[in-house]
């Protein structure tokens, strides 16, 4: 895992919701590499290189994180906060990619430095063609940090 | 037995003769042919008794056949009927066996045809046979598939009876908070009427001290004026008595007028010193006024202000209390868009994922079956958007600006009819301009041009009019269509979430967007209501005030 380059990193704690995403993001091969994990504390842990994955090089970064709002234990937003807040990982791009269009859950996203903010729509077609058109522009149309 | 008697003497006398003829000569002879005759004799009495045995055994053995005979006659005349049976028997016999061979023909078509057919279903056995196996094969892909099913249904039950649990918590927490927010609203219009009479006796009271200062202003201006008019009265009286002084002296005649005068002096004296005491009563009860209406001022100001304090204090409690509340039901709303959201996608998406991936297994009725799963789970997505948007509603705060209602409506319909080519001619009058939330009265008319839209699509040719009345301070809209209408024993039902007045095979909808657009007239302080006819098509009203 040390050496394989990551494209995307999903921090999803429902798992059909991450099967049916992960689907979307491989059609038509836009993303190769994608590592799921269930909950924000793993992700931290992930990206930190602690807890399980210690000794992880941490230096080998997802192009770009899809983090869900709603997770036990560590919370999208707390999430966010210590990426953002950590120069290791603050200018990783990360997508919200929640099924809350709630107010205040956007606000704060913006305000802790989400790069986007995106409803999942209940209707799977649509939700296909979403992640499809994210993975398209995070991982082909965006030019990432050399 | 006769002819043996007569056998019997004839050898008798021949024997009579034989002896007359040899006793000379032969007398040996003769004795032995005596003998042998004697012998001869015993044996033909041996034989006859012989005979008679025998002849009694022939007299029985002939009644036996007598008997016999008798019985075979018998016989022979039951053997008569028997043969006049058997010919009857025949006769029939012979009948059937002709019938019989008509049937033998019959059967022998009938095998022929067998036979036919025979070959035929060999042919078709040999194609089942084909088909079975094709079957077959077919049926081990499916039982692999079916049990790739079964272990995703037993997931799913899984998962589905978690979000039952989930869903009765979540219904009974509803409960709770609808209770909660029941008994705050009514807390609240209570705080709201108790404010209002505390307004209204604050007031009272305003006017009433202004009313107290104004009548000691009055006082005092009349205190001064009593004064003045004593002052002016002291110097007439001085006048008078120069006058009267003068008077004496010049004029005798004039004194009893002087001293009348006199009289009358004392008499304006003493009145100006009961004018004086007055006064001075007066400026007395001045200052005592004065004093009460600042014991008044002072006592009210700590009233109001010890009345307010309290009420403040309520008002901060209830305040903080909404506000508890407020984020529950925020809270309760974040929870149905994304719990409720989740499952759904789940269900729409892998119902799709099952028709694309396994395609060729799924004949049409199992594809209508998984189309009608998909479109279900969407129909439920859209219902919890239009409740979040009717819960969210209930929080927004109302932003009045100068509308114009027409350019708005025009707006609204062109929103409308880019997705759908409507073939409706609508016709939108000069409307009144009105003071309101733009945002909430474009949903409005975006809500109610849809209905009218939506309900009139059947017509051939739907015709949709919106006006605008200006009555007793009021400003009324209309909009009026041409389309089914509906039974006005149902109009009490119109504005209610989820409740609607068709099939929902005839016309799609979820039943909130009258809730809404009754929910935003309201708060705006207007109303909502509706006239129709089935099938003669139905106008909706709203009304708005006309000055904030």
């Amino acid at each position: 895992m040390d050496n394989i380059e990551v494209d995307i990193l999903l921090i999803e704690d429902n798992a059909n919701d991450a099967e049916l995403a992960i689907m979307a993001l491989q059609k038509n091969n836009v993303a190769k590499h994608i590592i799921h994990l269930k909950n924000g504390a793993a992700a931290l842990d992930f990206l930190f290189g602690q807890g399980s994955y210690k000794g992880r090089n941490i230096n080998n970064k997802p192009k770009v994180i899809l983090l869900d709002l709603k997770m036990p234990k560590v919370s999208g937003l707390e999430v966010l906060e210590k990426l953002t807040s950590n120069e290791l990982t603050q200018k990783i791009p990360v997508v919200v990619l929640t099924s809350s269009k709630e107010h205040p859950d956007v606000e704060k996203a913006y305000a802790l430095g989400a790069n986007s903010y995106i409803v999942k729509p209940v209707d799977f077609e649509s939700f296909r063609k979403v992640v499809n058109d994210l993975g398209i522009y995070w991982l082909l149309v965006n030019q990432p940090l050399l | 037995m006769d002819e043996n008697k007569d056998d019997i003497v004839s050898f008798f006398s021949e024997g009579e003769k034989t002896h007359q003829h040899v006793t000379a000569n032969q007398d040996i002879a003769e004795r032995k042919r005596a003998e042998e005759l004697i012998i001869a004799n015993k044996e033909l009495v041996f034989q006859n008794e012989e005979k008679k045995k025998r002849a009694s055994e022939l007299i029985i053995a002939n009644i036996e056949l007598a008997f016999q005979n008798e019985e075979k006659e018998k016989r022979a005349s039951e053997l008569v009927i028997a043969n006049i049976e058997l010919a009857f028997q025949n006769e029939e016999k012979e009948k059937r066996a002709s019938e019989l061979i008509i049937a033998d023909i019959e059967l022998a078509f009938q095998s022929e045809e067998k036979e036919k057919r025979a070959l035929e279903l060999i042919i078709a056995n040999k194609e089942l046979i084909f088909q079975n196996r094709e079957k077959e094969q077919r049926a081990s892909e499916l039982i692999v598939a079916n049990k790739e099913l079964a272990f995703q249904n037993e997931e799913k039950e899984r998962r589905a009876s978690e979000l039952i649990i989930i869903n009765q918590e979540l219904v009974f927490q509803n409960q709770e908070k609808e209770k909660c927010a029941a008994e705050l609203k009514i807390a609240n219009k209570e705080l709201a009427y108790q404010n209002e009479e505390k307004e209204k006796r604050a007031s009272e009271l305003i006017i009433a001290n202004k009313e107290l200062v104004f009548q000691n202003e009055e006082k005092e201006k009349r205190a001064r004026e009593l004064a003045f008019q004593n002052e002016e009265k002291e110097k007439r009286a001085s006048e008078l008595i120069t006058a009267n002084k003068e008077l004496a002296f010049q004029n005798e005649e004039k004194e009893k007028r002087a001293a009348e005068l006199m009289i009358a002096n004392k008499e304006l004296i003493f009145q100006n010193k009961e004018k004086e005491k007055r006064a001075a009563e007066l400026i007395i009860a001045n200052r005592e006024l004065k004093k009460a209406e600042n014991d008044i001022r002072k006592l009210n100001a700590e009233d109001i202000r010890k009345l307010n304090d309290e009420l403040e204090q309520k008002v901060f409690e209830r305040t903080a209390q909404l506000e508890s509340a407020n984020q529950e039901l925020e809270s309760f709303s974040y929870s149905v868009s994304h719990d409720l959201r989740s499952p759904l996608r789940a269900v729409s998406g892998f119902a799709i994922l099952l028709g694309e991936r396994y395609d060729g297994l799924f004949d049409n009725e199992s594809k209508r079956l998984l189309n009608i799963i998909q479109e279900n789970a969407n129909k439920m997505g859209l219902l919890i958007d239009d409740l979040l948007a009717f819960s969210r509603l209930g929080r927004k705060e109302i932003h009045k600006s100068k509308i114009d209602m027409a350019a708005l409506a025009e707006n609204a319909f062109k929103e409308l009819s880019t997705p759908i080519k409507f073939k409706a001619e609508v016709k939108i009058g000069d409307l009144h301009h009105v003071l309101a939330d733009t945002t909430l009265m474009h949903q409005v008319w975006l809500n109610l041009l849809s209905n009218a839209l939506k309900y009139s699509f059947k017509k051939k040719k739907p015709v949709i009019i919106i006006s605008s009345e200006e009555k007793n301070g009021e400003l009324i809209y209309s909009i009026a269509d041409n389309g089914v209408g509906f039974d006005m024993r149902y109009a009490h039902k119109l504005f209610g979430v989820f409740q609607r007045l068709h099939d929902a095979d005839d016309f799609e909808g979820t039943g909130v967007g009258l809730a809404l657009v009754h929910r935003i007239i309201t708060k705006q302080g207007g109303k909502i209501w509706a006239k129709a006819k089935v099938a003669k098509g139905a106008t909706f009203y709203f009304s708005l005030p006309q000055k904030n």
